[in-house]
């Protein structure tokens, strides 16, 4: 490409070029400098290849590259035609479905700006949103979208066309604002007859450093913040998930946690561009356990809640097995662990303990494997939130091993991570090729590359905040790094409380240990300014109605689950288990269960299903007053 | 103060099939306990684990303080347990009077027993009417009072109604559960109501369950359930239009 002065080395990894020296410039990727061209490019190698699978009337339909193209170039052309001028947001509510992937490529290809609000999200929160990204265009999946984009009191004025995915319940539907979205392709295939080759030409407009997407983020105080992430910073992320993850071409993917998310995003619609991977789009969030049997997948990256709940799963079906089933199924775990700690020290297991291990995967793990739809999984990641190293070497123990890693929206997720070659259990692992990481004196994580982005939207001072006078991000995380390199995360910084006593203590820390509890599903620890720690608890539903039913514990809704004597004492015993590892005046003295049962429309959950602590200490003052009334 | 009926995580099965989850509640003395639900719920299931004609797996059932989890009906019926079945089950071929004679089998008091006939009677003014008519002639309706009535005449201390509303017109079901309101309020009778018609259980109830997929998923009292959103847009049939006044979609339900 002659675009560019110098063209750095180059290393063919996994069937795609990339640049031989992490963190050279320009960013390249099959020679692309932009995620328009690399698609472009993707496309036109080889239309006929399968690029996404998306399950209709219970069959399992394949899509190909030549489909995303062509429907994608439509829907550019389209928003060309409405209006659409390079540098403005297009806002996509939506469940993850092919036609997100397609208005992503579609809307990033004619210089808009991609970006996508959780369709948990309330009408005030997604009116926030439009109006903060001057959004002109939205794209809504259906009928429940919309009324929710109907109910904006001010009726979003910025928005000048509402395209709408389904129109089932919508016939009756009338205006100019709104139109569905097969007359949107039908736009963009006139305007592709009037002016041939002008999606090209706009290809050819796309500039490494342009905001390619916006991401908001939710935010654990305050209104969120649209980070900006340009083509560089993905194209970065690319390279460096083909080196250290499980991007592999041909692979199987599921695509199920919100394409709004940079994890999802990342996952579903970036790396596959590189890799040449396939995306099946999971039904619906009820259906995750079935389609990832159905489909599979070489590749899966999910968050803790994803692993913590086929874990659940997984232990409830050993319980209600046969006698003999049981026995075989803690015969085998015994000789899994046994695998796992060996795998973990580096040694080598002996020949009899070889054996029980062969035996143990033959006849049950292979089977549990097939169960799960984890059989041909050869490296999931974790990542979006901390994992309980138990957990982790539970997977090690059956057969599916799983690499915690760590990034945030600010770095386009890719910060650290663990992989085959170098994983320790307890840590994120270390840096990803291209990324440095330092620890400054407070204690901060602070990341350098090219994946570190351009800034939140609109907001230069909170922009300015987010990086250091020498340029690098502050993570606001706290944490540290082994001899070895090694990242361990030990809590947020604007998270540290300072007890009555002047005692700093980070929270994160004390919370992970009792979210590893199986029965605690995340935990909020209180204090600041406090004679000492407390905390509001949020029981794992499943485990523990499991718990209460084996023990004769009567209750009948959630609430009264969360007030059964013996539910307390179990949650209790957790609490003191935890407080053992640490300080005195580190350890919980009190602690109140949340008795609602969250659910993702709730605002004191984040999008990856943990609370927020700001949000939960306002919401349930009650009850954090009510434990230091005495 | 110990409940009547106590219902400890009961669990019961149709062979493979766990048709209850893991149920608890209670029923004082004299209220009206009502269970909600959907098809396949299993609140017939859990009218028939209390009666004895199913047995659980695994849990309690606590009736005056004994455990009768697993007795056979008969002895059920004993205890003071009615249930008045689904589709009303009256003996077609016998008359209402023998139906009546009946329902009041395990007792020998026969001044009593004639005194309750009167009682039912006076509550059932239609039943007098046909008292020499075969049951199978009377219509749907008459056969459910007939049915309450054939429970009554055992002077239960608690009357399991599965579904009196099945099959009935909205006045006669109106009619039914008015009766059933002043048999409980002037009689003292104890009732457990399973109820696909949400508006007219929660009317009659002092306390409610709902029950789904064989779980329990929200309780309270009938107020608090009558007031709360799910149940008016799941159970009471309040349509939320929405702005467009012709919404299609259901919201997610929370149960709170």
């Amino acid at each position: 490409m002659t675009r560019h002065d110098k063209i750095p080395a180059m290393v063919t990894v996994k069937g795609t070029a990339i640049n031989a020296e992490p963190g050279s410039r320009p960013v390249l990727v099959d020679g692309a400098d932009t995620i328009p061209r690399l698609f472009q490019h993707r496309c036109k190698q080889d239309p006929a290849r399968v690029a996404h699978r998306e399950k209709t009337l219970g069959i399992w339909r394949a899509f190909s590259w030549d489909d995303y193209w062509n429907h994608a170039k439509w829907i550019g052309l389209g928003l060309k035609r409405l209006g659409l001028k390079r540098g403005d947001v297009v806002q996509i509510l939506s469940e993850d479905r092919k036609e997100w992937l397609y208005f992503d490529m579609g809307i990033q290809c004619v210089g808009g700006i991609a970006s996508g609000i959780y369709t948990t999200d309330a009408a005030t929160q997604v009116a926030y949103i439009l109006k903060d990204s001057a959004c002109r265009f939205l794209i809504v999946e259906n009928e429940e979208q919309l009324d929710k984009f109907l109910e904006i009191p001010d009726g979003a004025p910025g928005v000048e066309k509402v395209i709408i995915l389904e129109e089932e319940g919508l016939h009756a539907l009338e205006g100019d604002r709104y139109m569905f979205l097969p007359e949107l392709y039908a736009l963009g295939q006139d305007e592709e007859k009037a002016a041939p080759g002008s999606f090209e030409a706009e290809i050819g407009q796309s500039a490494p450093e342009d905001v390619a997407l916006l991401i908001y983020t939710s935010g654990t105080t305050g209104a969120p913040k649209g980070a900006m992430l340009s083509h560089e910073n993905i194209l970065a992320a690319m390279q460096a998930g083909l080196r250290e993850l499980a991007v592999e071409p041909g692979a199987e993917q599921l695509c199920f946690l919100p394409l709004c998310h940079i994890f999802e995003r990342n996952n579903s619609s970036y790396f596959p561009l590189a890799a040449r991977s396939i995306v099946n789009f999971a039904e619906s969030p009820e259906t995750v356990f079935d389609n990832l049997r159905e489909v599979s997948p070489q590749s899966f990256s999910a968050v803790p809640r994803v692993w913590e709940k086929v874990y659940s799963r997984v232990l409830i079906l050993a319980q209600e097995a046969t006698p003999l089933g049981r026995l075989a199924f803690s015969l085998a775990m015994k000789a899994g662990f046994a695998r796992a700690d060996a795998q973990a020290a580096g040694k080598s297991l002996g020949p009899i303990k070889g054996l029980a291990v062969g035996l143990a995967d033959m006849l049950v793990f292979r089977n549990l494997r097939q169960l799960l739809g984890m059989d041909r999984l050869k490296q999931g990641i974790s990542g979006a939130a901390p994992i309980s190293p138990a957990l982790l070497r539970w997977y090690r123990a059956v057969g599916v091993p799983i690499y915690e890693g760590y990034g945030m929206t600010e770095n386009a997720a890719t910060c650290t991570v663990n992989r085959p070659a170098a994983n320790r259990l307890g840590t994120v692992g270390p840096v990803m090729p291209g990324v440095t990481v330092r620890i400054a004196d407070d204690g901060e994580i602070q990341s350098h590359g090219l994946t570190n982005f351009k800034g939140y939207w609109n907001l230069p001072e909170k922009t300015a905040e987010t990086f250091t006078a020498d340029g690098w991000l502050r993570t606001g995380d706290i944490g540290r790094v082994d001899e070895a390199g090694f990242l361990t995360i030990t809590g947020r910084l604007k998270d540290i409380i300072i007890t009555a006593g002047g005692k700093n203590i980070t929270p994160a820390e004390i919370e992970s240990r009792l979210k590893f509890s199986h029965y605690i599903a995340d935990a909020v620890v209180i204090g600041d300014k406090r004679k000492y720690l407390s905390c509001l608890v949020m029981i794992d539903q499943e485990n523990v109605e499991k718990f209460a039913q084996d023990h004769k514990v009567p209750f009948s809704d959630f609430a009264s689950l969360c007030r059964a004597p013996q539910v307390l004492d179990l949650i209790k015993a957790e609490v003191d288990q935890v407080n053992i590892e640490f300080a005195r005046v580190e350890q919980i003295k009190d602690f109140r269960l949340i008795d609602v049962l969250l659910t993702a429309e709730d605002e004191e959950l984040t999008a990856t299903m943990k609370l927020k602590r700001a949000t939960v200490e306002k919401r349930h003052k009650a009850l954090i007053d009510d434990m230091y009334r005495s | 103060m110990t409940p009547l009926l106590e219902i400890r995580n009961l669990e019961t099965f149709y062979g493979p099939i766990m048709a209850l989850r893991g149920v608890s509640l209670e029923v004082h003395k004299g209220r009206v306990v009502t269970v909600l639900g959907a098809n396949g719920a299993g609140k017939t299931t859990l009218l028939k684990t209390l009666s004895g004609i199913m047995d659980p797996e695994k849990g309690k059932i606590l009736f005056e303080g004994q455990e009768i989890q697993g007795k056979e009906p008969h002895k059920v019926v004993r205890a003071g347990i009615v249930h008045v079945p689904e589709g009303r089950e009256v003996f077609p071929l016998l008359t209402v009077e023998e139906n009546l004679a009946l329902g009041a089998y395990t007792r020998s008091d026969k001044a009593e027993i004639a005194r309750d006939r009167d009682m039912v009677f006076s509550y059932f003014p239609i039943l007098s009417e046909r008292r020499k008519q075969e049951a199978g002639t009377l219509s749907g309706g008459q056969q459910q009072m007939l049915a309450i009535g054939r429970g009554l005449m055992l002077r239960p201390k608690i009357m399991l109604l599965d579904e009196p509303s099945l099959g009935l017109s909205p006045i006669l079901t109106q009619e039914i559960f008015a009766i059933l309101k002043k048999l409980n309020q002037d009689e003292g009778v104890t009732m457990m109501l399973v109820e696909q018609n949400a508006a007219v259980a929660l009317d009659l109830a002092d306390d409610g369950y709902v029950l789904e997929l064989g779980r329990i998923v929200m309780s309270g009292s009938a107020d608090k359930l009558a007031n709360s959103d799910d149940i008016k847009s799941f159970y009471l049939g309040h349509a939320n239009e929405g702005a467009r006044g012709e919404r299609r979609w259901k919201r997610r339900k929370t149960w709170r």
